[in-house]
């Protein structure tokens, strides 16, 4: 319910606009603590493109997107300037939970991930405000800080590697189309994978 | 179970003495870790140019789930790749019915136990026959308890061909039958379909949907991005269908409007495949109001038993607390004309009268307030300052009448003989009209679920029902009047009776007072000072009225009558912007009326959810102020030092749920339990679950043992 409120105050500003418009709502802001207990917030980010990955290392999904997809595009796009935050929404005790930024910093090392950071929200205020609701989920946000894309990292929704190379990815689509200053072609798809773990 | 036993039995002698591999239509079942899959025929053999069914099973560990088509916000459907002779070809999984598996605050659809998932294969024409052939399916499966596990299994199944009429498979064919005939179908539905960024509205009509009411009606889009999963689906009914509203979901907020809308619409243990157009909604699929669940008590026998419930209720409803000052009314004029047996029949009939035409008003009333689509219930005319601000004028100028200030169609000479005589009709009639009006707060037992019926029936029904509640009010006093041997008890008419009438005045100065208060909880001190200002010019309107009765030259009583009339303008002028302005609800009326020892909070469904998330017990009281039961209840029971102690001893939450102005979360919640008024006393378990509704009536020792029992559940 509140989820739904919330995700309904997300989406308001839309209301007023032309319904042709894919997705322009601003982008939830968030203040969350990231492993090296920085605190984060959208608002630094302006100016530039950020990428918001929902993870959870257990998830069969996140795994398979982890046997190199993810490293890759996390790559080519902070190399392209992109602020990459990978979220962890888990709440503790939940499969996907990082006791502290230390043991996100060993996950990240151990699979070779290369997000801009690693934010941990174990409250899953920030997963609620963005309406996450599955590892992963994903979110493209422009320059103007509006929220261009969300929903699954490709067209194909298994859990099996090798559907990743006759897949479409829609990230990747969507950072090249922010990137050349159009809309994204896909604003919104279904996200798929396991539920974000929220605390119950 | 029995059939499964055999089967099982059957399956493993057959193993045994290691038919497995010959027999055809038969294949090993495999174990995924927490699945066990199978592929089962239809049939005991494929015909060429024929379809033949097979079914993929899953035997699913408990705890956990598989997904249906559209998983919902996460999970991934079961999905079957075929390896088949050349010139088979296999179609779409006949989907069964899917569950709705919350997790957290997402939305899951999918299936729990054990799922048969049936799938046409085409047998080419030119099978040849004779032959077996061997079908492979390898099947991917998601999972799910609170962590998702990708399991996969390749099943495969012998088939021989043969070129004759078909058969079912002994062991199987059932089994995949039955999974067919149950699957969702689309059985001649109507439905269109509106969208907009903020949700779907769903109107669907036909056959098996009419009449009906359906409160646990619930739409599964195959499309996972058109619907909010986990929002509330708001049931309308109709003559001919139902309407559901549903929030939106991500494709649809953000513009993305599809042409057609497709998916799962099931109404209790029946489900229908459904595709909508965009349109005008059919006038048939709402206009009845949301459907209350089905009573606790009153389902089983619907109308009659319902009926009976209401004559009952009735009845029970004049011991209770709010119509008793009426009825001491009509107790006084029933002493009056005791020993005129004609005449007590006839003041019997003019009362019964009085009470059925107002509750066939008011239950009309209520009716056409709910096609309206307003979420009012029992009491809903107290709801509304202005009926209440008026009430209290009524009740006030009732008991000046009993007091003696003014006479009601009959000169002050002879008191007692006055109420005899012929004006007295109208008296009776007014007795009965007021002894409903404010019934009307009390819901007795027997009564609630009877209301609870009656406001899902066509109106023909519910007013039969609420009839059945008048004559119940009505029956002791008709029986009292016509019965000559009760009424000889009666003391002889005499001066006591002037006394008792004027006692009798008090319990109605008692009512005025409770409704002022019930007033200022929801018109603010500023309704408050207007209405006593109200009551102070309607007393001297009275008393000038009274005083013009005892005039005896018609000058003096020509001018007093009129002081009075040119009085009664002015109120009316003054009540007019009162009733208007008076409307606006005081946010303090939650706290007003929870008793001052057990601390409470203000109820909502989330909030009961977090405490019961918490191991918590929560007990939830839905009240008003207006409703005496309630206030009775929680002066008797609730405030009560044990229940305190007990409140504390559970670690339990006091809920609140203040029904004093109109609330349609809260009318929901009522007609969600059964219920069209308060009170309802819900009590949670603390390890989650369903709540239990306590008896209307409470005593302390009641609230105390559901309480300790809440912490063990």
């Amino acid at each position: 319910m509140s989820l739904t409120r919330r995700l309904l105050v997300a989406a308001a500003p839309i209301l007023s606009l032309a319904p042709s418009l894919a997705l322009a709502a601003p982008a939830p802001a968030f203040s969350v603590k990231d492993a090296d207990g920085k605190t984060r917030s959208l608002s630094e980010f302006k100016g530039k493109t950020v990428v918001l990955e929902w993870v959870n290392e257990g998830c069969p999904y996140v795994k398979k997107h982890y046997s190199g997809n993810m490293q890759a595009l996390q790559r080519a796009a902070t190399a392209d300037g992109v602020v990459w935050l990978t979220v962890a929404s888990s709440a503790p005790g939940e499969q996907g939970y990082f006791a502290d930024g230390g043991a996100a910093k060993k996950w990240a090392v151990a699979n070779k991930a290369a997000p801009s950071a690693i934010l941990l929200d174990p409250e899953g205020k920030m997963g609620m405000a963005y309406g996450a609701k599955t590892t992963p989920h994903m979110y493209v946000i422009d320059k103007t800080g509006q929220l261009v894309y969300q929903g699954g990292i490709d067209d194909k929704p298994t859990n099996k590697v090798e559907d990743i190379k006759t897949a479409k990815n829609y990230v990747a689509a969507a950072l090249a189309d922010v990137k050349a200053g159009r809309k994204p072609a896909v604003g919104v798809s279904k996200p798929y994978g396991c539920s974000v773990k929220y605390k119950a | 179970m029995i059939a499964r036993l055999s089967r099982r039995l059957l399956g493993g002698l057959a193993a045994a003495l290691g038919l497995a591999a010959a027999a055809p239509g038969f294949a090993a079942p495999v174990n995924t870790g927490h699945i066990q899959a199978d592929l089962i025929a239809q049939d005991s053999w494929a015909v060429p140019g024929s379809t033949v069914y097979v079914a993929v099973t899953q035997k699913i560990e408990k705890g956990w789930h598989t997904y249906w088509r559209n998983s919902g916000d996460s999970g991934e459907a079961t999905s079957i790749a075929w390896t088949l002779p050349s010139g088979w070809s296999a179609g779409d999984i006949v989907w069964a019915t899917p569950h709705r598996q919350p997790t957290g605050p997402l939305m899951n659809y999918g299936y729990a136990d054990t799922v048969v998932l049936p799938v046409p294969i085409q047998v080419p024409a030119g099978a040849k026959p004779g032959e077996t052939v061997t079908l492979k399916a390898d099947v991917t499966f998601l999972v799910c308890a609170d962590i998702c596990i990708p399991e996969n299994a390749k099943l495969d199944l012998a088939v021989e061909v043969r070129d004759e009429a078909p058969e079912p498979n002994w062991r199987t064919g059932r089994t995949v039958a039955d999974a067919l005939a149950a699957a969702p179908k689309p059985a001649g539905l109507d439905a269109v379909f509106q969208a907009s960024e903020t949700g779907l509205k769903l109107a669907v009509i036909g056959g098996p949907l009419k009449g009906g009411q359906f409160p646990d009606a619930y739409f599964f889009p195959f499309d996972g991005t058109l619907i909010d999963h986990p929002g509330k689906q708001t049931v309308e009914a109709g003559p001919d269908g139902l309407t559901l509203t549903i929030p939106a979901g991500i494709a649809l907020k953000s513009g993305q409007v599809p042409e057609v809308v497709e998916g799962v619409l099931t109404i209790g243990d029946q489900a229908f495949e459904v595709s909508a157009k965009p349109g005008q909604p059919p006038v048939g699929a709402a206009g009845l109001g949301v459907p209350a669940a089905r009573a606790p008590s009153g389902d089983g026998g619907g109308v009659p038993l319902a009926i009976l419930f209401a004559f009952l209720g009735g009845l029970i409803l004049n011991l209770m607390p709010c119509v008793f000052p009426v009825l001491s009314m009509k107790a006084a004029s029933l002493a009056g004309h005791a020993h005129d047996a004609r005449e007590a029949r006839t003041q019997g009939l003019a009362f019964l009268a009085g009470v059925l035409v107002t509750f066939l008003a008011l239950a009309g009333a209520l009716i056409a307030a709910r096609a309206a689509g307003q979420a009012v219930g029992w009491g809903f005319q107290l709801q509304s300052p202005a009926v209440v601000g008026v009430l209290s004028l009524v009740m006030l100028l009732t008991a000046l009448n009993l007091s003696g200030v003014f006479e009601v169609g009959t000169s002050v000479q002879g008191a007692g003989q006055g109420l005899a005589s012929r004006g007295g009709l109208a008296g009776s009639f007014f007795t009965g009209v007021l002894a409903v009006i404010v019934a009307a707060p009390c819901t007795a037992p027997f009564m609630a679920p009877a209301i609870g019926v009656a406001l899902t029936q066509p109106a023909l029904g519910s007013l039969a029902i609420f009839l059945f509640l008048g004559l119940g009010l009505a029956a002791p006093y008709v029986a009292i009047s016509f019965s000559p041997a009760l009424l000889r008890r009666f003391p002889k008419p005499g001066p006591w009776m002037d006394v008792l009438k004027k006692v009798l005045a008090f319990p109605m100065y008692g009512a005025a007072a409770w409704l002022v208060w019930v007033f200022s909880l929801q018109a603010g001190s500023t309704g408050l000072a207007a209405l006593l200002a109200c009551g102070l010019v309607v007393a001297f309107v009275a008393w000038l009225f009274g005083l013009s009765q005892r005039q005896t030259a018609p000058r003096t009583r020509w001018l007093a009558g009129g002081a009075a009339i040119l009085t009664a303008v002015g109120v009316v002028a003054v009540m007019i912007p009162l009733a208007k302005g008076g409307a606006a609800p005081t946010s303090g009326s939650a706290a007003a009326v929870t008793s001052a020892e057990l601390p409470s909070e203000p109820w909502s469904p989330e909030r009961v959810a977090a405490l019961q998330a918490e191991g918590r017990p929560v007990f939830v009281n839905f009240t008003a102020a207006w409703c005496v039961t309630c206030q009775v209840n929680d002066k008797v029971a609730l405030s009560t030092q044990p229940v305190v102690d007990a409140f504390k001893a559970a670690d339990a939450v006091y809920m609140v749920a203040d029904w004093t102005n109109r609330d349609a979360k809260i009318a929901q919640a009522l007609s969600d339990h059964g219920r069209a008024g308060v009170p309802l006393y819900l009590v949670y378990g603390a390890k989650g679950g369903d709540a239990v509704i306590l008896p209307q009536l409470l005593t302390p020792g009641a609230v105390t043992e559901a309480i300790e029992a809440a912490t063990l559940r």
